[in-house]
């Protein structure tokens, strides 16, 4: 009598491989079928594929629109002309598709890749405009700061333990350092010097703000979670 | 209906000894002359389909290894029925449009009958089976929804349901899994949990479906709790006084809520068995039967081309009629035959119409003497509901054994 020990039933003679696990009747530690016995792993196996299958349409849907860019501008122009903008538009879109897609659980590489994706399609407008001109002192500046703001904001959301007002406290101070650094780098850009005025002004009126929340959370209702609040 | 919908279901007689084709061959000739009314094929006009009288007996062939196949529909030489043989095996396939399991049982016990009969087998008792030389009635011709219709308030309006969340197999996707346990012993079983067979297989199911609901959300950011709900189809020939031999079965569907959190088993047992008592109850059944037959019966649905029919049915089907249930169950009780033929006959089996692409999985049983016979038609990859429903059979002392398709 052939039984299976892993599900416990009997099969009958002829069948050499139970059609509920798919292992061999008598060996618990043959290979199982390819989706595995748990349901959760079989939810994971199809969110892999459908994710496969997106990045999959998603490339198919950019390098069209690519070629199709690229050949009516060469009818029209003649040459390479605003194709251009919108092909490098089409890629880094395509690249950034691919990091939701694939990196968004490894925070590190996300944002790594995001940042790199963005500085190049910044500096590959600029240089389709006029040679390299204000990717260095604006661009890089701009796109590193933003980057590292949007990984801090993300890094407390992850790390904080409770999610409340707190986050957005933090969030405000830090776009609040944001707004200063923009001013800072458009100023010196346009006029070679510095001179703070609007950046102080947001700065300074989410100061406040991110004090009450800061105190609202703190000292009024401890630990309250945004999503609780929000009832999202 | 369409190439993978078939609505063809399965009813198979495992005998002692291998068939033999000749007698098949003649007891299949002269049992289809005693059920004329299973001898049409589906024609097209230009408001409705039509069941179209055809003499010619059922195509008899080798049993192939994906059950329950389309008919062709148009094709004037072929019945809307099939025999089929392999082995110890004879089976007989019907489109649910002709009958259902109780009319094709009946067939089959004649066939079963008049081919042992030819087979030089001694058979003195007939018991309840409709011989060849019986006279047929005019009840057995009637359309019982149309006879039994009175206008009543339609059902309760159902959520949807949660379904299975397995990927689908290539096409041709339907694969089944047979299962033999002990009637005794599932018996047993269900007096432990003072209900019956039926309602204890539900609950089991039920019960199976919760616990795969509960694993896929696990890693699951979403929140939303659906409802699960099984069908289970209603013999009406038992609720009222006909003796038809068309379809005409109607169905229960017992239902757990998982809005409201999740249940244990004697919870479950407890639900299904006042859902079932409840609903399977003539009065409610009959608003089923009555909604059903009151769209047939509209001015504007009558006068509707066919081909738009198709549309609105086919649109309305995939937008609530697949949505509403999670899972198909069908018991079609226990086989009686006369003695000796009882000794000739092993077991039987029933597989039931291939589910649709929501659904995914459905089970029937069958129970002959002391063997009942659990049979999962499947067109997703997982073996995973059919594990837990034998799994738990196992847990609560039932020896369960699979059976080889071949």
């Amino acid at each position: 009598m052939n039984t299976c020990i892993s599900c416990g039933v009997e099969l009958e003679d002829g069948i050499e491989v139970c059609p509920l696990c798919g292992k061999s009747p008598g060996d618990k530690n043959s290979p199982v079928n390819v989706q595995g016995d748990n349901p959760s792993d079989i939810i994971a196996f199809n969110k892999k594929e459908n994710r496969k299958h997106l990045w999959e349409l998603g490339g198919i849907i950019a390098f069209s629109s690519i070629a199709v860019c690229t050949i009516v501008d060469l009818l029209i122009s003649r040459k390479p002309d605003w194709s251009l903008y919108s092909d490098v538009s089409v890629l880094a879109l395509w690249l950034t598709l691919t990091l939701i897609l694939f990196a968004r659980t490894r925070m590190f590489l996300f944002f790594s890749g995001l940042m790199v994706i963005v500085l190049s399609t910044l500096l590959a407008f600029d240089l389709i405009d006029t040679g390299p001109d204000w990717f260095f002192p604006v661009g890089l500046p701009l796109a590193i700061s933003s980057s590292f703001a949007a990984w801090l904001i993300v890094l407390l959301c992850k790390k904080a333990r409770f999610k409340g007002f707190n986050i957005i406290a933090a969030a405000l101070i830090i776009l609040a350092g944001l707004t200063i650094l923009t001013e800072l780098v458009l100023d010196n850009y346009y006029h070679g010097m510095t001179d703070l005025r609007w950046s102080l002004i947001a700065a300074v009126s989410a100061l406040p703000v991110a004090l009450i929340l800061s105190f609202y959370h703190y000292r009024l209702k401890k630990g309250k979670q945004l999503d609780s609040f929000f009832h999202v | 209906m369409s190439k993978d919908l078939t609505l063809v279901f399965r009813l198979t007689a495992v005998l002692k000894e291998p068939v033999r084709y000749q007698s098949l061959k003649e007891a299949v000739e002269i049992t289809s002359r005693r059920f004329p009314y299973f001898s049409v094929s589906l024609g097209s006009g230009f408001f409705w389909h039509f069941l179209e009288l055809n003499d010619l007996p059922p195509r008899i062939q080798a049993e192939e290894e994906i059950p329950c196949r389309a008919f062709a529909t148009g094709r004037k030489n072929e019945v809307l029925y099939r025999i089929l043989a392999k082995g110890k095996r004879i089976s007989v396939e019907f489109i649910h449009i002709l009958t259902d399991g109780s009319g094709a049982m009946e067939y089959l016990k004649s066939l079963l009958y008049t081919y042992f009969k030819i087979a030089g087998k001694q058979i003195s008792e007939t018991g309840d089976i409709m011989l060849p030389e019986t006279e047929i009635t005019e009840e057995e011709y009637e359309d019982g929804y149309n006879k039994f219709f009175q206008k009543l308030p339609a059902p309760e309006k159902l959520l949807k349901a949660w379904h299975l969340p397995f990927r689908l197999n290539e096409k041709p996707r339907l694969r089944t899994i047979n299962a033999e346990v002990s009637v005794k012993e599932m018996l047993n079983v269900s007096r432990r949990y003072k209900v019956s067979l039926t309602e204890y297989f539900v609950s089991v199911y039920h019960y199976s479906l919760q616990e795969i609901f509960v694993s896929s959300r696990k890693n699951s950011r979403k929140k939303i709790r659906k409802v699960l709900r099984v069908q289970v189809p209603v013999n009406m020939r038992n609720k009222l006084p006909a003796r038809t031999m068309r379809n005409f079965s109607l169905f229960v569907m017992p239902e757990i809520d998982l809005r409201l959190g999740t249940f244990t088993f004697d919870e479950i047992l407890r639900a299904v068995h006042h859902q079932l008592q409840l609903s399977s109850d003539i009065k409610q059944i009959s608003r089923f039967l009555s909604s059903n037959v009151s769209y047939e019966k509209l001015f504007l649905v009558r006068i509707l081309p066919l081909f738009i029919k198709k549309m609105a049915i086919a649109a309305i089907y995939k937008g609530l009629g697949s949505k509403r249930l999670t899972g198909t169950f069908t018991n079609l009780g226990s086989v009686s035959l006369p003695s000796e033929m009882e000794d000739l006959i092993d077991y039987f089996n029933l597989i039931p119409p291939p589910p649709n692409t929501s659904v995914k999985v459905s089970a029937g049983v069958i129970s002959y003497k002391d063997k009942l016979v659990v049979c999962f038609s499947n067109i997703s990859r997982s073996r995973e509901l059919e594990r837990l429903i034998l799994g738990h059979f196992i847990k609560d002392g039932i020896h369960v054994k699979i059976l080889n398709n071949n």
